[in-house]
């Protein structure tokens, strides 16, 4: 028995960072805004406080604040010609589940994607020839700009209390931050969060070889602060427990005490948590969605909650899930190429090397998300010359600690045994000693690797898991090959008295260990029905009073981290609503 | 053993304090310097214990006497009562003024805008 309930206005599924933005917008506009939320609600009072907050066994091992896989999950393989199995214990990627979503457990990395990414393939074609692009990267022009999106990005750090330093201010470079980045209106909010030995230490050495380093801006609040909504900010206290935690002390830009509460507080404003929705439901024409089906966690009731406009603000993944679910859209067929819902799926990669110095004390225990040093000469840098390397992209390097716990965090040099008191004896020893360079590009789309439904495996709701087929592809391996090179270079000019290298081989991806929470694609957005799901506004072409928001939306990854971008283009699309949708309901151009 | 402790501690820090008389802009300042406090902590009644228990009626308040707030036994035990001297004390170092007290913030090394700060909490409740 479905009970259908009331329509509301505008309708929210899932309230994370982007439906929290969402929400907080378009309640000003008086208009009856319902958010359905499958998860919990938590506070930092009541969840966050201390002790209780640092258990790493908790939150890391048991995954407290984490999608529970026992009732949904997706199934993974490598290759179309492998049998997908269900991910039964999430591990490659964590994606958050509650009032908050991954905001709440995010290490705050805040950077803006710029026109590089937004015109890759005429960026590419024009400078390396139409035919440097492999045939089977699946790149395509994304149809916004830097320009447009620039105030909502500055928007965005403002409310989620980014601390960085500027590297280029209205065209004016600026010593100390990244020189390749695209012109800013204004510096950040806050000034950068303090160095620790580690990221000090390499931004040295990265200087020394001719790289520009600077500091990685996260939404780490460096001192106390009160963002443009009145939102209050404690300063961060370096407690080492960032990703993966709640912040126990107001320092990390979480919707949770930003944006939700403020909706909240609107009277027009309903959140309905344990609300677990299973499809948005369609009219007869198949033009417009009339709403959604979801039942009550708490009493297994299912309900149809009709509304006027639909907002998926999921997790990118169950973004695409409940297209594939609700049959919107043509699904992505690899062999012909056609249909467009699961296609162009990306995640990142990148790699490692240890450094072991004797007589160092790292105390990595004293740590924020972002307390490190980073360069960008291999990916922001459009003079890096790719022809050579022969790739797509490109990656950043860094190195500083964040997040080492007393249980996961174990450096030890390779030859070290993997148990007993040799491994005991090695783990306390260079416990103060190790720190690592990393890095980190984004996987470019490839035809083969896609989101579809699984013909096996079902939910807890009898419904078809969804199924990821992807692998790590040449232009990964080159950019890992070239990668290792200069970690290793950086190494040697560091001259620690161990190290292990970092590798540049060829691997597979595998869904163990944890890799990072960047899942993007699967909805892509473009200048046509024909090559894309959704306009630059986040609109489906499909049904016009739908809106698919998140990184689903990325038409490829990029060395940066996602979650800037995702939330300047939740504040586009909000004023896109407000200004132009709502006054004139249809596609938007 | 903790509470003597903690009492050498006091009085070893209350001597390097020399409290100085607020005007208007050390209050300013308090005011300002406050903000290090206000994500956690509320001033208002209306509005009661956030992360933190409100600062509402503080002076001459026992350390951890709010019936609806959690606080950690460390604090409960102190046997403190906020003043002047006492919150001084406090913020120079909380953690090691009262060890597993479960607020993360690690104090306000310089006396002057401890003062301040003070003298700010004092005047709004005077």
């Amino acid at each position: 028995m479905v009970t259908k309930l009331k329509e509301v206005d505008i309708l929210i599924v899932g309230l994370g960072w982007t439906g929290g933005i969402l929400a907080k917008e378009l309640g000003e506009t008086g208009l009856k805004v319902l958010a359905l939320e499958r998860g919990d609600l938590r506070t930092t009072a009541s969840d966050f406080s201390l002790p209780n907050i640092r258990d790493e066994l908790r939150y890391v091992h048991r995954q407290e604040m984490m999608q529970d896989a026992a009732k949904d999950t997706i199934t993974a393989r490598n290759t179309q010609s492998q049998e997908a199995l269900p991910i039964r214990r999430l591990g490659s990627f964590l994606p958050g589940e509650g009032v908050g979503g991954s905001g709440m457990h995010w290490s705050g990395g805040t950077w803006r994607w710029t026109d590089m990414d937004f015109k890759i393939r005429s960026n590419y074609e024009d400078r390396y020839g139409k035919n440097f692009i492999p045939a089977d990267m699946t790149i395509q022009d994304w149809g916004i700009t830097y320009a447009e999106l620039e105030p909502y990005y500055d928007k965005f750090e403002r409310v989620a209390a980014v601390s960085g330093k500027a590297g280029n201010i209205q065209g004016k470079k600026q010593t100390g931050g990244n020189p390749f980045e695209a012109p800013r209106s204004a510096d950040y909010p806050l000034p950068p969060l303090k160095h620790i030995l580690s990221s000090k230490m390499f931004g040295e050495a990265s200087q020394k070889m001719g790289y520009n380093p600077f500091p990685r801006p996260s939404a780490n609040a460096s001192q106390a602060y009160t963002n443009p909504d009145g939102s209050k900010f404690g300063a961060c206290q370096y407690c080492g427990y960032c990703q993966r935690f709640g912040c126990e002390a107001n320092a990390k830009g979480s919707p949770h005490m930003t944006v939700i509460p403020i909706a909240m507080k609107k009277p027009n404003f309903e959140l309905r948590t344990h609300a677990w929705v299973t499809k948005i439901l369609k009219d007869s024409s198949g033009k417009k969605v009339t709403g959604v089906l979801y039942t009550n966690l708490t009493t297994g009731e299912e309900f149809e909650q009709p509304a006027a406009l639909v907002l998926m603000c999921a997790y990118a993944f169950n973004n695409v899930h409940l297209m594939l679910l609700s049959g919107i859209g043509e699904p992505y067929d690899p062999i012909s190429g056609k249909g467009i819902i699961g296609k162009n799926y990306a995640y990142d990669t990148g790699v490692g090397g240890n450094l072991f110095f004797e007589g160092k004390n790292f105390n990595p225990f004293i740590s924020a998300g972002g307390t490190n040093t980073v360069f960008d000469d291999f990916h922001g840098n459009w003079e890096f010359d790719r022809s050579k390397p022969n790739f797509v992209g490109g990656y950043i390097v860094s190195s500083g600690h964040n997040t080492a716990l007393p249980i996961g965090y174990r450096p030890v040099p390779s030859g070290t045994p993997a148990w007993g008191k040799e491994w005991k004896a090695a783990t306390a020893k260079y416990y103060q000693q190790a720190m690592s360079i990393t890095t980190r590009s984004g996987v470019l789309p490839n035809r083969y690797n896609f989101l579809d439904l699984d013909t096996t495996y079902k939910n807890g709701f009898g419904q078809p898991l969804m199924r990821l087929t992807f692998d790590f592809k040449d232009n990964e391996h080159k950019m890992g090959q070239h990668g290792a090179d200069i970690i290793n270079q950086m190494i040697a000019t560091m001259n620690p008295q161990k190290s292990s290298k970092a590798s540049g081989a060829r691997r597979n991806w595998a869904f163990t260990p944890y890799q990072s929470t960047h899942n993007t694609g699967g909805t892509i957005m473009g200048t046509s029905p024909a090559n894309s799901a959704v306009n630059k506004y986040q609109q489906s072409w499909d049904c016009s009073n739908l809106f698919l928001i998140g990184a689903n939306v990325f038409v490829h990854n990029s060395a940066y981290q996602p979650t800037g971008l995702v939330g300047a283009m939740a504040y586009w699309t909000a004023d896109a609503i407000k200004n132009k949708y709502l006054k004139n309901p249809g596609i938007m151009s | 053993m903790k509470r003597i402790y903690f009492l050498t501690i006091s009085l070893f820090l209350s001597h390097g304090v020399f409290l100085l008389q607020a005007n208007a802009q050390d209050l300013k300042r308090g005011e300002k310097l406050f903000e290090a406090c206000a994500s956690c902590h509320s001033l208002s009644k209306e509005d009661q214990n956030t992360v933190g228990p409100s600062l509402f009626g503080l002076f001459g308040r026992k350390a951890g006497a709010l019936e609806d707030f959690r606080y950690s036994p460390a604090l409960k035990r102190s046997g403190i009562k906020w003043n002047q001297q006492t919150l001084n004390t406090f913020l120079v170092d909380p953690q090691k003024s009262i060890p597993a007290n479960r607020m993360p913030f690690d104090g306000i090394p310089n006396a002057k805008d401890r003062n301040d700060l003070i003298a700010f909490l004092k005047d709004k409740y005077k």
